[in-house]
């Protein structure tokens, strides 16, 4: 049922759409459909429905499924003494952890020894942790998974499948889209297109699920910028010929009969428009004083803190922006990978988080991870396999920080939240954590729904972590 | 004009070759295939190859026998006729057209071509590299063979299961294991037209992946300390490489549609990692010996194997007290030979080499071939090869097929302009040593194992709401492409032979076959639109040459009008889509 109201929203959008570019006009029209945001005459928005502030979201993917049972561990001496039997020669000795006093729980819970930043900016209030969230059709018991007897999501344990369905959160196949996408194509109607004239959905770590939509196109950007088209700048006679007929051809593709020709045009021409619009404004910018690691991920955050430097130029209300990680799959030498890769990111949303200060918005950023699944509690000789279950944080000035948010789970094998091995049955569902965060957007909830499929299983519709 | 034997060997070509000769033997093709078939054949193959008694149905071996309709049936290779036929055949068989090998195709067929193929001496990686080579090297050493080698087809196919079987620098990084990284790409064309099944334990006891995938090292269980053995390649070999997710038909098309029947489940992945247990680096004197060989074959030490029973697919059960190699082998046969394997295996090759959106017949056809070849050997990749390219929907489904062909991956759009223009070095190399920077793709650089793009993607938008697969869309992306546009730029218009101040590594394309056509601007575009396009050039696209080259001065000796042509081509809708 929850898949027949998507697909009628999707259509809905693109009836819209056509009814409105029948009459749509000039100004920044042009610029906004090539970038795909295909919507709305303001005339057609409710009075008072327009968003009158700025609000950005940011989503740090760790690809490979992060081990944040050792992120997040309990320091009180039975729930540890559980986790280091569970964990064997996985477990971070409890001497090392970064230990935090979560203000609305009264266990003790440690931060990895490479998450120091993480733990500072947890104890000030501005990020907090969701414990063990997962990808779930509906709320599911240890028996009913042992009798298979659960309603479960598609290939369980697989990388691209649970990456798939932490962002689209659907089951069935059909129309792929993700709930950024559908969330894009949803506030299309609720923002007029001269306050959102650029790509609500950008992407610094290529192409994804999350940010597609039913009607909105996401667009990529690489952490480097905005490169020109080299020879193309109408410098002298030659150039102006080349272009002309570079432009010529991208422009026939339009109208060609082979589908594959007229979708390359697009990027194309996508790629051509933003040379010009964003590319100069990034050239133009004053550097904030914060620095980023050098990591791919901090080099990741410095440009969506550029992104946001901009968003006057771009002409947007509302922006999510998709950065990635990779690495996480620790099936070996988990002991020294494990540091590299938490550290890294600690790092990264420190200086990503000191960025938003340093423009005052870090009221209107939220950032938050997304992992494919955390990992086995068992160890595998020196690393750990693909497991279910995990926590996340929260980042910004709005998230109601130093707050343990979800259930925290037993970390025993065989225990009440196990499947076998140490593979954790999720407590809290991806379509909640998304919802949430959706609702802080600015997305009515009764467009919920229609945007996490699975929301309406469980009876927390609002987690809480942003008020 | 006698037929020539439907089977291709099942070979793994004869000797490797230095990558620096360029210039191989020519020989009647047709004799090379037929000596190097009896040859190969009798050194043998571990999957029976000496089998010449197959097809027990005795549908015959020669040509134009029609087989009985349980039968295998080979794909008979039709006439070449035009130069666009032979540039089309090229565009999917190779790195791309050259006009000699259109020439060759057009001369002698289809047929002769990839029989000249089979024979070919195989270009490698490993002899290219010294004692100070490093990564780029590598990556120069994959630039000479795919530009210069003889053997397009094992290269383009090599290229092909390097992003199915894919092991990635992104993880096994450093200088040492840049010879680990290139001895795995020779192992993967010295079996791409040879036996699914020996290329499947070459790649499982390959080191570079036994790292990748972690099996290297795998203990057998200890659950005192709750350690079990590792899942990764147990997990990624079912879903990959062998037998994917789902029950499948013989088309391809999902048994039962929908999200279809599960292959395994958790415990049977349990069973195979049990399997994979006691693997070490060839000649390590200790489990945890710092000796680490990247080349050699994994070796096994029984004292870490897991002895126990192991439950597999189907209810199979491997029995208890057997060693590794036995464990080994039987679990690999056992993935070989899944029904699921031939169309899993076929449909990502169609893709890689014909169309994004093959029909179910297509798929069929071809999954029947590595079924059983005309021998009734089971998983013969040259044979599959053959008739994934002459299937009548490669050579002909642009003219019915609304949504046939498929993007060009970056790598084989640079690679079609080079080979086209015979480019090359002052200093003999190829110096492109990062292109994942710029195009987005790298050979052996993925980000990660489930390759640079999805064989299932659909491009948001228009593809996706036609429900048009498109996988290399998944890396064409506004940076991608800007990055892409602009090393055309380079290869284009700075680095062409006679270029002002070029330095020795600068790869320069050879022009002065078009520079003597560049008075001629319909001439001159004609005879790109052969040797770049297939003669599949739009009037539109034609006429806006045109009008560049008679704005364009013709003050030097056609030089500009030459480059510019190439660039406005390289960069074109047109040109970036196989049709």
């Amino acid at each position: 049922m929850t898949i027949h109201d998507d697909e009628r929203l999707g259509a809905l959008n693109r009836r819209e759409f056509l009814r409105q570019c029948a009459c749509a006009a000039a100004g920044g029209a042009a610029f906004a459909s090539t970038f795909g945001q295909l919507q709305l005459a303001s005339a057609a928005l409710p009075a008072g429905d327009a968003f009158d502030d700025y609000r950005a979201l940011v989503c740090v993917f760790l690809f490979g499924g992060n081990d944040s049972a050792n992120m997040f561990v309990p320091m009180d001496t039975t729930a540890y003494d559980t986790y280091a039997t569970s964990r064997q020669n996985l477990a971070v000795p409890r001497a090392n952890l970064q230990s935090v006093n979560a203000t609305n729980v009264t266990e003790s819970y440690g931060f990895h020894p490479n998450c120091g930043e993480m733990r500072s900016l947890f104890s000030n209030g501005n990020l907090a942790v969701l414990s063990n969230v997962g990808t779930l059709l509906q709320p599911t018991t240890r028996q009913e998974y042992l009798d298979r007897n659960a309603n479960l999501p598609p290939q369980l344990f697989s990388h691209n499948d649970q990456t798939a369905f932490w962002q689209a959160l659907r089951k069935s196949s059909g129309r792929k889209s993700g709930w950024s996408g559908r969330m894009a194509d949803s506030l299309a109607n609720r923002i007029p297109s001269a306050e959102q004239q650029f790509a609500m959905n950008i992407s610094l770590f290529g192409t994804n699920l999350l940010q597609t939509g039913a009607t909105s196109v996401p667009y990529n950007v690489s952490s480097r910028g905005v490169t020109s088209l080299r020879g193309m700048t109408g410098r002298n006679a030659r150039e102006d010929r080349r272009k002309k007929a570079f432009d010529a051809l991208l422009d026939a593709s339009r109208t060609s009969s082979d589908p594959f020709i007229r979708e390359f045009g697009a990027v194309q021409r996508r790629a051509r428009d933003s040379v010009e619009r964003i590319g100069a404004a990034l050239d133009a910018l004053t550097p904030l004083t914060t620095t980023f690691p050098t990591s791919r991920l901090g080099e990741q955050l410095d440009m969506v803190s550029r992104l946001i430097q901009i968003r006057s130029t771009l002409g947007v209300r509302r922006q999510v922006f998709f950065v990635g990680m990779g690495g996480y799959d620790t099936h070996g030498a988990q002991a020294t990978r494990q540091p590299e890769l938490l550290g890294d990111l600690s790092t990264s949303l420190n200086a990503f988080y000191a960025a938003t200060v340093e423009l005052g918005l870090e009221d209107n950023v939220v950032t938050f991870t997304n992992s494919e699944f955390g990992r086995t509690l068992t160890s595998n000789g020196d690393g750990s396999d693909h497991g279910w279950g995990g926590h996340q944080v929260i980042m910004g000035g709005s998230v109601d920080g130093g707050k343990l948010f979800g259930t925290f789970p037993t970390l025993e094998i065989g225990g009440p939240d196990d499947t076998r091995g140490g593979r954790l049955i999720p407590t809290t569902s991806a379509d909640q954590y998304g919802a949430t965060i959706a609702r802080w957007f600015g997305v009515p909830d009764g467009d919920l729904n229609s945007i996490f499929p699975n929301l309406n299983n469980f009876t927390t519709r609002n987690l809480g972590f942003l008020g | 004009m006698s037929e020539p034997p439907l089977t291709p060997p099942t070979s793994s070509g004869p000797s490797t070759r230095e990558g620096s000769t360029r210039e191989g033997p020519t020989r009647d093709a047709r004799s090379a295939a037929g000596s190097l078939a009896s040859g190969l054949l009798a050194a043998g193959s571990a999957v029976g190859a000496a089998g010449c008694g197959g097809g027990s149905s005795g549908g015959g071996g020669g040509g134009g026998v029609v087989a009985p309709a349980d039968a295998p049936t080979e794909p008979v290779a039709p006439a070449v006729t035009t130069q666009e036929e032979a540039g089309r055949f090229l565009h999917q068989a190779s790195f791309g057209p050259t006009q000699e090998e259109i020439n060759e195709v057009m001369s002698g067929g289809y047929d002769a071509w990839l029989f000249r193929n089979y024979g070919e001496e195989r270009s490698t990686h490993l002899p290219q590299l010294d004692s100070v080579s490093t990564s780029s090297d590598r990556i120069a050493a994959w630039w000479n063979n795919v530009v210069n080698g003889r053997d397009q087809l094992r290269q383009r196919m090599a290229f092909a299961l390097s992003q199915i079987f894919v092991v990635s620098e992104t993880d096994l990084s450093g200088s040492a294991r840049a010879f680990g990284l290139a001895s795995y790409y020779d192992m993967l064309s010295e079996h791409a037209l040879g036996s699914y099944r020996e290329l499947l334990e070459a790649v499982t006891l390959h080191p570079m992946m036994g790292e990748y995938l972690s099996m290297v090292r795998n203990e057998k269980p200890d659950a005192a300390k709750n350690i079990r053995p590792d899942e990764n390649y147990a997990r990624e070999v079912m879903q990959l490489f062998t037998i994917g997710l789902v029950v499948l038909n013989e088309d391809g098309t999902v048994q039962g549609g929908g999200n279809g029947t599960p292959t395994y489940d958790q415990e049977v992945i349990e069973g195979f990692a049990h399997v994979f247990t006691g693997w070490n680096y060839a000649g390590s004197p200790t489990w945890k010996s710092s000796h680490r060989d990247y080349i050699n074959p994994m070796e096994p030490n029984e004292d870490f194997h897991d002895t126990g029973a192991k439950n597999l697919l189907a209810g199979t059960t491997l029995p208890a007290g057997r060693t590794a190699r036995e464990d080994l082998a039987d679990a690999l046969d056992l993935l070989a030979n899944h029904p699921n394997v031939p169309p899993f295996i076929c449909e990502q090759l169609i893709k890689r080499l014909v169309t994004s959106n093959p029909t179910p017949g297509y798929v069929r056809r071809v999954a029947q071939v590595f079924k059983s070849d005309e021998r009734g050997e089971r998983g013969n990749l040259g044979a599959v090869a053959r008739a994934i390219l002459l299937d009548p929907e490669a050579r002909t489904g642009h003219q019915s097929i609304s949504n046939f062909g498929k993007l060009k991956e970056p790598l084989v759009r640079i690679a079609n302009i080079w080979r086209a223009f015979d480019a090359r070095a002052a200093n003999g190399r190829y110096f492109f040593s990062s292109p994942e920077r710029e195009l987005g793709q790298a050979p052996l650089r993925a980000p990660s194992v489930f390759n640079f793009f999805s064989p299932t993607f659909e491009q948001p938008g228009e593809l996706a709401d036609a429900g048009i697969v498109s996988p290399e869309f998944q890396i064409l992306t506004e940076s991608n492409l800007v990055g892409t546009t602009n090393r055309l730029n380079t290869i284009a218009l700075t680095d062409y032979e006679g270029a002002p101040n070029r330095r020795l590594e600068a790869v320069l394309i050879q022009i002065s076959r078009e520079r003597a056509l560049a008075h001629q601007p319909g001439n001159l575009v004609a005879h790109l639109n052969r040797l770049m396009m297939s003669g599949r050039m739009t009037t539109t696209m034609r006429n806006t040459l045109i009008e560049l080259l008679d704005d364009t001065p013709f003050g030097d000796d056609g030089t500009e009008r030459v480059i510019e042509a190439i660039y406005i081509i390289a960069t074109s809708p047109e040109f970036a889509i196989q049709a």
